[in-house]
């Protein structure tokens, strides 16, 4: 499969080891992925302050997508997935708006196509890849590893919209973690907001809201935590220390993305997955799986 | 000053409800029965008290104006659990947004966050601004030496329409 690719702004500017594990492991399951031509925000932090702008925007990531001809858009972001997706209904149910969206991405030299899908990581390799395939291609198997999910909000909700997954109760991301050979434990906390989107506004209450989730998770002594959006690993990787400043308590949990860990079970270099870049203490982890 | 103080003193205002029920496009929130399931799940209820039950009733109400210049529309997290649990279709979610956006139209105060972004997708394209990554060793690196393609910017044209887009109020 050949797929378009909108990163979005938190993967490009920040969590780079999402990017690279994405390039490194995509192709060995047979999908190619073609970048935009220009790199633009997806709208999200406009909803607040414009919503039809943010909508052009969003509406924008998919004429960006048609430019390259193929009816595929890959976006791992959840926030940016849900912002598109949104933009998408809004073009179909709202006439008046989708006409003048549409003249404003002529004068662009753009023009959008309601046909193309949206995809994230968590279906595109669960439904399009398919588990199975996920489970043959892997060299080396995470025998004993103990690992928890976070799958994350807008990705799951809401169902009305068409998401990924269950919005009560999401099992894709584990049933594609315990394809790598990993145990997959169920925790209380498994559906809280890692909070990201405070962070414009009330930082401490979202540093709060994640560095709860973590210290629940740490009490169930679990080898890691395994995300699949780049806001979600800055709350939870890249700013975990700051985290547990705000709830005081020491928090050593590993939390690295599906992708990185699918790498190291494909048998990829550390390296390659950008696994040297996540902040939290994972050292032990891939002391483990190399074991 | 709390969202009750301010009631104390206010008066609907019809017209600005009408505003808000413009910009849902259709969304229920007329239907809206007081079941209290969004602000039972809410994330931001705990820690910021944001209570969307009482965001809808009250503009159901008309007092949409004291709501508009309100910190408490800024304490949304985003985790769409009132909008995917409403029973009536009512998207306290949404409701949180229209008010985000008139409080912008009348040039309310608006968290700094939101400016900054939204100044620096005028200026770059993308809403954060290129960090310096450190490796867990601390090592600075970039993404030429992580061996990823160059950030591509938009074309000039871009800054100028989504000026206009946002200006636009359809």
């Amino acid at each position: 499969m050949k797929t378009a690719v909108f990163w979005g702004c938190c993967i490009l500017t920040d969590q780079l080891g999402y990017e690279m594990s994405v390039r490194e492991t995509f192709p060995k399951l047979g999908v190619e992925l073609v970048d935009l031509h220009e790199s633009v925000c997806c709208g999200d932090p406009l909803k607040s302050i414009n919503d039809f702008a943010a909508n052009y925007l969003g509406a924008r990531a998919l004429a960006s997508a048609n430019q390259t001809g193929l009816l595929d858009l890959f976006v791992p972001c959840n926030r940016c997935h849900f912002t598109i997706s949104e933009a998408m209904r809004n073009m179909r149910q709202n006439q008046k708006a989708g006409r003048r969206i549409k003249e404003f991405l002529k004068e662009e030299g753009l023009e959008y196509n309601p046909e193309i899908k949206v995809w994230h990581t968590i279906d595109l390799l669960h439904d399009r890849v398919g588990v199975q395939k996920v489970k043959k291609a892997v060299e080396k198997p995470l025998k004993g590893l103990k690992v928890a999910s976070h799958v994350g909000c807008q990705i799951i909700r809401y169902g009305d919209l068409g998401r990924v997954d269950d919005a009560e109760n999401p099992t894709k991301l584990d049933e594609l973690m315990r394809a790598l050979g990993a145990e997959v434990i169920d925790y209380t906390e498994k559906l809280d907001c890692c909070g990201s989107a405070l962070m414009r506004s009330h930082p401490d209450s979202a540093l709060s809201l994640a560095g709860s989730k973590l210290k629940a998770l740490q009490a169930l002594i679990v080898d890691g935590m395994v995300v699949s959006c780049p806001d979600c690993g800055l709350m939870f990787d890249s700013r975990q220390k700051d985290t547990a400043t705000i709830v005081g308590v020491k928090l050593n949990v590993p939390v690295l993305y599906y992708t990185q860990l699918l790498g190291l079970a494909l048998g990829i270099d550390e390296k390659k997955l950008g696994l040297h870049l996540n902040q939290s203490p994972i050292d032990h982890l891939l002391a483990k799986i190399s074991a | 000053m709390s969202l009750i103080d301010l009631m104390t003193m206010a008066t609907p205002n019809l017209g600005s409800r009408k505003e808000i029920l413009a910009r849902l496009c259709g969304r229920d929130l007329v239907n809206c029965f007081q079941c209290i399931k969004c602000t039972s799940g809410c994330t931001a209820l705990k820690l910021l008290e944001l209570k969307p039950h009482e965001i809808v009733k009250l503009v159901n109400l008309g007092f949409v104006d004291e709501l508009a210049s309100s910190d408490i529309i800024w304490t949304c997290a985003t985790c769409l659990k009132c909008l995917q649990r409403c029973p009536q279709k009512a998207s306290p979610y949404h409701v949180i947004i229209a008010l985000q956006n008139l409080a912008v139209k009348r040039e309310a105060k608006v968290p700094e966050g939101y400016l900054k972004a939204v100044s620096h997708i005028l200026e770059t394209g993308l809403a954060e601004p290129s960090r310096k990554i450190i490796t867990r060793k601390m090592e600075t690196v970039d993404r030429e030496c992580l061996g990823l393609p160059k950030v591509r910017c938009p074309k000039e044209t871009f800054q100028a329409i989504l000026m206009k887009a946002m200006e636009e109020n359809p």
